[in-house]
């Protein structure tokens, strides 16, 4: 199969990661195996302290796991960095740069030449209806303006996959699902190969073509869902039937864990 | 908003006016002797009298303190940059360096004057080894204090150790590097006039010395005013170079500025 030439492909095959704090051994990663697929969404759903943060490490290179291979592309990539682009939790925008330097600054990082990513920047700030702010200072942004902005640095970063972890966690209720509608639209648009890490089933359900549900620390992968909803994908899809049951299978399998750790 | 104002400005200035006024007053009162304590007026009058000496003396201290602030910030900031990113050679300098600092100016002057002559050299080591350490100390705290999510971001895009610095370290150490010019501002000048008043033939600090010795009381509070003076100017300088490369908070940098004068 020509499938794994494709650039954008996303492969983690048996990663183990541990800690060692005060003399004790901490596995975080219990043999994590996983494929993104080109110009898929895929969504790892777990609660808080299940080490996805790690596993986000592990596949930018940042750190290498103990055990496992990671490849991207077909080419492996354990702990080499400058492979992916990311979407952080906090904007991370760069508070001394403009709004579009600080998108093509990581452009500029990412190998696309300096006039080229300032132009870049420019058409696609316009296009998403932040044109008028590209001159200002982050700060003068929203919350929810200030995730557009870090998405869209993401987006524009011409590397096979995007790993956004949690970004939308620290919204208020209303301009957290206003940015699930944006993102879903964006992306059904120009289909990357997506890593999404929430702790949220209504986010992973809404966005997602497939969810990994991990457990608590050490993390395994419990189960694979394919989400079975249309693209593109309406945004009132959590009234449809099948999602409350999806939604209640996930809980179940989530708490019945917790119960099993003694959470 | 005009409560404000009338506190920072006005009030301060009065203050400043009724002193002088004060002095003015006693000195009439009580018949000072001008050698003693000279009135504000004598030496408002003194400076109008010597004013082209006197400005020609501060110009040639200004000349001298730039010259030394200007050689202290290029070590200090390149010092602090190597110290940065290669932790080991600061482990290894910093002792002596900080062995440089608490030798006094007063007993490092003369063996400079001893081993470089008279000349601009000792006086422009001593202004150098002055000026650079609060430059180097406060530009290297600035460089380990970026904030740990964008060095975790740069991490994850995969950023290099340079761009790191370029793009994150040396932004982040801007106010940082600032609150150490300001410092050393009004230090280069107060070093300046030491430098002078050992060994020199021309300068404030040596106009100075030359009035104290002919017990001309008036001129040396005349020195003082054009030495306040200088000091003010180096330290506005200083606050509007700040104003100018860090624009990115507005409002933000009074309330850092309000936290580390406390």
């Amino acid at each position: 199969m020509n499938d794994s030439v494709a650039p954008g492909k996303l492969v983690l095959a048996g990663i183990r990661k541990r800690y060692v704090r005060e003399g004790r051994l901490y596995p975080v990663l219990d043999g994590i195996s996983l494929t993104v697929g080109e110009g898929e969404f895929v969504t790892l759903l777990g609660p808080s302290g299940s080490g996805k943060s790690t596993l986000f490490r592990l596949i930018g290179g940042v750190e290498r796991p103990d055990e496992g291979r990671i490849s991207i592309g077909g080419k492996e990539t354990t702990g080499r960095r400058g492979q992916i682009s990311y979407m952080p939790q906090q904007a991370s925008l760069f508070p001394w740069l403009s709004v579009a330097a600080n998108i093509s600054s990581a452009l500029v990082t990412a190998g696309i030449e300096r006039r080229r990513a300032a132009a870049l920047a420019e058409e696609w700030l316009e296009r998403i209806g932040l044109g008028d702010v590209a001159g200002a200072y982050p700060h003068v942004l929203s919350g929810g303006m200030q995730q557009r902005v870090s998405f869209l640095r993401a987006l524009l970063m011409p590397r096979g996959v995007m790993c956004l972890d949690e970004p939308f966690a620290a919204l208020d209720a209303l301009t957290r699902a206003e940015m699930q509608t944006w993102l879903l639209r964006l992306w059904e648009e120009e289909r990357r190969s997506v890593l999404f890490v929430t702790h949220s089933i209504e986010e992973a359900l809404t966005l997602s073509d497939r969810i990994y549900v991990l457990s608590p620390a050490p993390a395994r992968v419990l189960r694979e869902i394919e989400v079975p909803f249309a693209r593109p994908r309406r945004a009132d899809v959590w009234t449809e039937p099948d999602f409350v049951e999806l939604k209640q299978e996930v809980l179940g399998l989530l708490a019945r864990r917790g119960a099993a750790h003694g959470v | 908003m005009a409560s404000n104002a009338w506190r920072k400005t006005l009030l301060p200035a009065g203050t400043l006016i009724g002193l002088l006024l004060l002095w003015q007053a006693c000195c009439m009162a009580f018949d000072i002797a001008r050698y003693t304590l000279p009135a504000p007026w004598d030496i408002a009058r003194r400076m109008a009298e010597d004013g082209p000496r006197l400005l020609d003396q501060t110009w040639s201290t200004l000349r001298l303190a730039l010259k030394g602030i200007g050689l202290g910030i290029a070590l200090g900031i390149g010092s602090a940059i190597v110290f940065h990113l290669i932790p080991g050679v600061r482990s290894a300098l910093s002792p002596i360096i900080i062995i440089t600092q608490n030798i006094p100016l007063i007993a490092l002057g003369p063996l400079l004057i001893i081993w470089f002559g008279f000349g601009l050299l000792p006086k422009l080591i001593l202004l150098a080894l002055v000026c650079y350490f609060p430059i180097a100390w406060s530009m290297l705290a600035g460089l380990g204090q970026a904030e740990p999510h964008l060095r975790e971001y740069l991490a994850m895009i995969g950023a290099s150790r340079l761009e790191v610095l370029r793009r994150l370290e040396l932004p982040a150490s801007l106010p940082y590097l600032f609150s150490g010019l300001k410092i050393t501002a009004t230090y280069s000048i107060t070093s300046a006039i030491v430098a002078e008043w050992l060994g020199a033939s021309e300068g404030i600090g040596h106009y100075l010395v030359l009035k104290s010795k002919g017990y001309d009381t008036t001129s040396v509070f005349a020195a003082i005013v054009c030495i306040v003076t200088l000091s003010l100017a180096f330290y506005g300088l200083a606050v509007l170079l700040e104003r100018l490369a860090i624009r990115w908070r507005p409002g933000r940098p009074a309330a850092a500025e309000g936290g580390k004068a406390s």
